[in-house]
């Protein structure tokens, strides 16, 4: 059975209430959503958003995330630096949760997206489905790349003992929560739809 | 039959009129197209109860620290707060935004959008409320920040004298009825009751 999309068949579907309309409806009549048949310049500002977080997370891996002051000496880590030191130390379930939530999430998160537009840009068939569950997947996990930032939050928070003790933020925190807004707001002004147009123009 | 569109791949599929099953998915892609959700009542019920136990969190301190005859303690909103003196006001507003901020919001919005269906209003007027929902559900992150907190505390053991404190507690309490409450909550039931006014 060929599969009809909605641009075929002259609809366009409004994705705050799924209700279906004419091509020629402006704004839904049962919700008042704004009606798009693919979200307005979603290639575009995908690129544009993945590129820039892709950027920032050079800066984000290189410079320290956070810096202990202590009687002992100053001691800047970067996010490497922390799970290397929990691995050391045998932590190993806490060293994998930051290596997940923080070196591993944001850059599957800048590849996949990446991967996905260049399956558009070279229209490689073959692979939508496969991407759309990729899509899915980052879609899920992408917030939990906060985790490093709301840690650095807490600790330089609760740390505060003047001369003693003080952790104060590094460099790379900003740089870091940049690339995990970057990456975030990609996903969200990527269209999926947009993968799955190209099988409904191969036919015609 | 009525007819809707695939929102992650796009194709026209034709859903009964009568859901039978709990959900309903994309023939070709997948992509939950409907689910049942819980009565407005009880996601009304469980929402206040969020909101209630996030009233003692705004001043309970969730984690308190000893060095050396030094204390230092802060509540959610504290710790985040501190960054703002640390000169990192950005960092500081986006956590308080995604952490607090928003999950107390989206509880307020949900009243905003089912206490009125409840007392029999038409949806087209709770729909910008729903606009809104939409949007802060990308952005709120209470189960982030909690693991965080797990996070924070490993690393703070090695280093003093660690308390949990009552608020830690209480916030465990927060994002278990939060997650409760925004799954209960299903969307199209907003619209299902004006195909039933017509």
């Amino acid at each position: 059975m060929p599969y009809v999309n909605d641009i075929e068949a002259n609809r366009v579907l409004c994705t705050h209430c799924q209700k279906l309309h004419d091509v020629s409806a402006v704004r839904c009549d049962r919700c008042g959503g704004h009606l798009h048949q693919r979200r307005p310049y979603a290639l575009l500002l995908s690129w544009g958003f993945v590129l820039s977080g892709l950027v920032f997370l050079v800066p984000a891996n290189l410079l320290p995330m956070m810096v202990v002051k202590s009687i002992a000496g100053d001691d800047a880590g970067t996010i490497m630096d922390g799970v290397i030191h929990f691995l050391h130390t045998g932590a190993y379930g806490i060293a994998f949760v930051i290596f997940a939530a923080s070196v591993f999430v944001p850059f599957f998160k800048v590849s996949v997206m990446l991967y996905l537009l260049l399956i558009i840009h070279f229209r490689w068939r073959a692979r939508i489905m496969g991407g759309l569950k990729l899509y899915r997947l980052i879609h899920f996990i992408g917030k939990w790349s906060m985790l490093d930032i709301f840690v650095v939050a807490l600790m330089v928070g609760l740390v505060q003992f003047r001369e003693l003790a003080t952790i104060v933020t590094g460099p790379a925190a900003m740089a870091f929560a940049l690339a995990v807004v970057m990456t975030m707001v990609a996903t969200e002004v990527f269209d999926p739809r947009l993968l799955f147009d190209m099988q409904q123009r191969s036919r015609t | 039959m009525q007819q809707t569109a695939c929102h992650e791949c796009g194709v026209l599929v034709a859903l009964p009129d009568h859901l039978s099953s709990s959900q309903y998915h994309c023939p070709r892609c997948n992509a939950l197209l409907h689910r049942r959700g819980q009565p407005f009542s009880r996601i009304i019920v469980m929402a206040v109860t969020t909101l209630l136990l996030f009233v003692p969190l705004t001043f309970l301190p969730i984690l308190s620290l000893d060095v050396m005859g030094m204390h230092s303690s802060a509540t959610l909103f504290e710790a985040l707060w501190r960054l703002v003196r640390d000169g990192y006001p950005a960092i500081a507003m986006l956590s308080i935004l995604t952490a607090l901020v928003l999950p107390v919001t989206l509880m307020l919005l949900l009243l905003l959008i089912l206490i009125p269906l409840h007392l029999g209003y038409r949806p087209k007027y709770v729909a910008r409320y729903y606009r809104a929902y939409e949007h802060a559900m990308e952005w709120g992150m209470v189960e982030v920040y909690l693991i965080s907190i797990a996070v924070a505390i490993i690393k703070l053991s090695d280093m003093a004298a660690l308390h949990v404190g009552p608020g830690l507690i209480i916030f465990i309490f927060f994002a278990m009825t939060f997650y409760i409450t925004t799954m209960w909550f299903n969307p199209d039931d907003i619209w299902d009751r004006d195909a039933l006014c017509e």
